[in-house]
């Protein structure tokens, strides 16, 4: 079962077969949650938001379409649409830094196999290539994809035209891809 | 290259606001159907969706609590179970068909009830009422039709749903609307037919919200479309 591609499993899923579902689980649970949690930084939430994204794919894995993507970026976007609705429901936002809550001392058991240490590596990768955007630049795209700010709000918040907004979360991207080659390899 | 620059132009600069989800409702709204005419967005956000796709990986990674994978887990396997079990009880209440008498005895009563199906078929047993709905996207209109016990919700001119968002149907039969599998999105016309799921019969209204992907098991925006039945 573990050997299965996620697309294959995801044929299993459909037909109601938990011990698939178990292994697509297992898979993209580690990096949902970790979106869930950069997000909204209250484990609660991000449980919350983690197990909604999983039941609804496996209550409708019927509607998964591969010719749209990965499984794994189905899962995230259904993540980060449900972070945002939560981030966007709240009536107060706390956009500080994510407090740990525990949380980050269970990373040195995670390197266990070489598909996690791979994935860390790419993580790595991926950060390095966020860091080293200007700041202006990171900080336009950290606070649209994960702070779940508009393009309206975060030109409110820095005191900056919408427009410069704009342009600068198209210039970080692309600069991303640059950096990254093939970044559609790395969210596979 | 100038970060203004980028944003001059008919099409707004809104590819990269788009694939981080930082339109609002009514932007993300107006700039999917400029997509739909606009090859350079298209391609715009092809180019950039793949670095958003990319993006959780920016997070710190965390192992999620073992509890939680326990709770989904013992959810999913009482509802995977549960699906077994409805074919299995009908089978444990058989009546004994080779008992001296009784054969015969269903035979004639399937046959009269084929006869009546047939006769309420043919003499117009089964008729079909429209029900207007009430509709709030502006230009959208919805119809309601129901035959028997099945009833299909026709939609026109509806908006596109928001990037991660599908319609729901709901059904009301008492109390709150309950949830139903019937999740869609529209044709680039608006355009949309949708069959309620399970029997019409009871049902005193059918209608649609926009959800998350996967759906809701409670509504979270108000009803797009209310139509009201009998």
């Amino acid at each position: 079962m573990r050997d299965l591609a996620d697309e294959e499993l995801m044929q299993l899923v459909r037909r109601g077969h938990a011990p698939a579902f178990e292994v697509v689980y297992d898979r993209h649970a580690g990096v949902a949650f970790s979106l869930a949690y950069r997000m909204c930084a209250q484990r609660a939430v991000a449980e919350d938001i983690v197990q909604e994204a999983f039941l609804s794919l496996w209550r409708s894995g019927a509607r998964y379409d591969r010719t749209r993507g990965s499984v794994r970026t189905w899962i995230l976007g259904i993540v980060h649409n449900r972070a945002i609705d939560a981030l966007r429901r709240s009536a107060v936002r706390e956009r500080g830094r994510v407090s740990n809550e525990g949380l980050e001392e269970r990373l040195a058991a995670s390197e266990r196999t070489d598909l996690e240490v791979a994935r860390r590596e790419e993580a790595r990768e991926l950060r390095v290539a966020l860091e080293t955007l200007p700041g202006e630049q990171s900080r336009v795209i950290e606070l649209a994809y994960f702070g779940g700010l508009t393009q309206t709000e975060i030109a409110t918040l820095l005191d900056t035209p919408v427009g410069t907004v704009k342009g600068r979360m198209r210039l970080g991207l692309a600069k991303m891809r640059l950096a990254l080659g093939d970044p559609a390899e790395v969210a596979r | 290259m100038s970060e203004q620059a980028h944003t001059q132009g008919a099409c707004d600069g809104n590819a990269a606001p788009y694939v981080l989800g930082a339109l609002s409702e009514a932007e993300h709204a107006a700039f999917v159907v400029h997509m739909e005419t606009c090859a350079v967005c298209r391609d715009e956000v092809a180019s950039l969706q793949v670095v958003a796709d990319a993006l959780p990986l920016a997070a710190p990674q965390l192992l999620p609590p073992p509890e939680l994978k326990q709770r989904l887990m013992a959810q999913v396997r009482g509802e995977a179970a549960g699906a077994e079990t409805p074919p299995e009880r009908p089978r444990a209440r058989r009546l004994p068909l080779w008992r001296p008498g009784f054969a015969p005895a269903v035979l004639a009563v399937a046959a009269l009830i084929a006869l009546l199906a047939v006769v309420l078929a043919g003499g117009g047993g089964t008729t079909t009422r429209s029900f207007r709905a009430t509709v709030h996207p502006p230009g959208a209109a919805g119809v309601v039709t129901v035959s028997g016990t099945h009833a299909q919700l026709t939609l026109t001119g509806m908006p596109a749903t928001e990037r991660g968002r599908v319609y729901e149907l709901w059904v009301k039969r008492g109390g709150a609307p309950a949830p139903t599998d019937a999740l869609f999105t529209v044709t680039s016309a608006g355009r949309a037919t949708v069959g309620v799921p399970g029997s019409a019969a009871g049902v005193k209204a059918v209608l649609v919200t926009s959800e998350p992907l996967g759906g809701s098991r409670t509504p979270t925006r108000p009803p797009a479309i209310v139509a009201s039945i009998g």
